[in-house]
């Protein structure tokens, strides 16, 4: 009975230190995976970098839609 | 820095359709999506006006705004494009848009209507420029290439505006300058007699 009780004792003493443990670990896991300030997707500056050109192409798209601006 | 802009003429808008027909061909568009629609008010009544609509590229972006995992981003020609490697097709840029630019491929609830399509100004997307990736999912990069959008390119009537926001405004102010707007503008009052005001 006393041998029994003594098991019982040290089973706890063990689930409570595992626990222990344990909150210890989701503790600093929450510290760790704390979520960043939200950031707009970036592509980076190649991606997002000016891709409009004056070439003669758009100056005839300017030039023939503007027709009435240049009658004068 | 050139700001890109649309600006549709409607006073000579004739709702042709070349420009949502050009869109869809460049593009190679699926069923089910229009990056581009013409609008009609009025439709078969005097001052009747069409108006041809996409993504109007929003300086501040309401899309971008709503957007639950940030896929839009602005270019350095204030385009506004986003990535479809990102997007969930959650649906809120659409409730956001006021254009109801966003599109998505599939009809249903959150995540099965599938990646949001829209215009990008036919500057395509975050991949490395006119490559097959890029105009599988985003379409054909024409800004690249030195042009503008093909919509516009293609407006018979010259109603569709696309390029640097100042020249266009300038185009079209002069426009007004000489032929007035609305009911004011030249053949307005012979098709629909002297009492029409638009």
């Amino acid at each position: 009975m006393q041998e029994n009780r003594q098991a019982a004792m040290n089973r706890r003493k063990f689930l409570g230190a595992f626990g222990g443990a344990s909150a210890t670990a989701v503790a600093a896991a929450a510290v760790t995976l704390a979520p960043d300030e939200a950031q707009a997707y970036d592509p980076g500056k190649e991606e997002t970098g000016t891709r409009y050109q004056e070439t003669e192409h758009v100056k005839a798209f300017y030039r023939v839609n503007g027709y009435e601006t240049l009658k004068k | 820095m050139a700001r890109m802009k649309f600006l549709c003429d409607a006073d000579r808008c004739i709702e042709c359709n070349a420009c949502v027909t050009a869109c869809k061909n460049e593009h190679d568009v699926p069923w089910g999506i229009n990056r581009r629609r013409v609008v009609t008010i009025n439709d078969g009544k005097p001052g009747e006006r069409s108006v041809s609509m996409a993504c109007m590229h929003c300086t501040d972006a309401p899309c971008a705004a709503v957007c639950p995992v940030d896929c839009f981003y602005t270019t350095a020609d204030a385009v506004v494009l986003h990535s479809k490697d990102l997007c969930i097709g959650c649906g809120y840029c659409f409730y956001a848009c006021p254009f109801g630019a966003p599109q998505y491929p599939r009809v249903s609830n959150f995540g099965s209507r599938g990646k949001m399509d829209k215009c990008t100004f036919c500057a395509a997307g975050p991949e490395a420029d006119s490559t097959e990736i890029e105009y599988a999912k985003y379409g054909a990069n024409r800004l690249a290439e030195g042009k503008l959008p093909l919509c516009a390119e293609m407006c018979s009537t010259k109603s569709l505006l696309a390029g640097d926001g100042e020249i266009i405004a300038a185009i079209y102010k002069e426009r007004v300058t000489q032929r007035g707007y609305g009911s004011g503008a030249w053949g307005w009052q012979t098709a629909y007699r002297e009492t029409i005001t638009v």
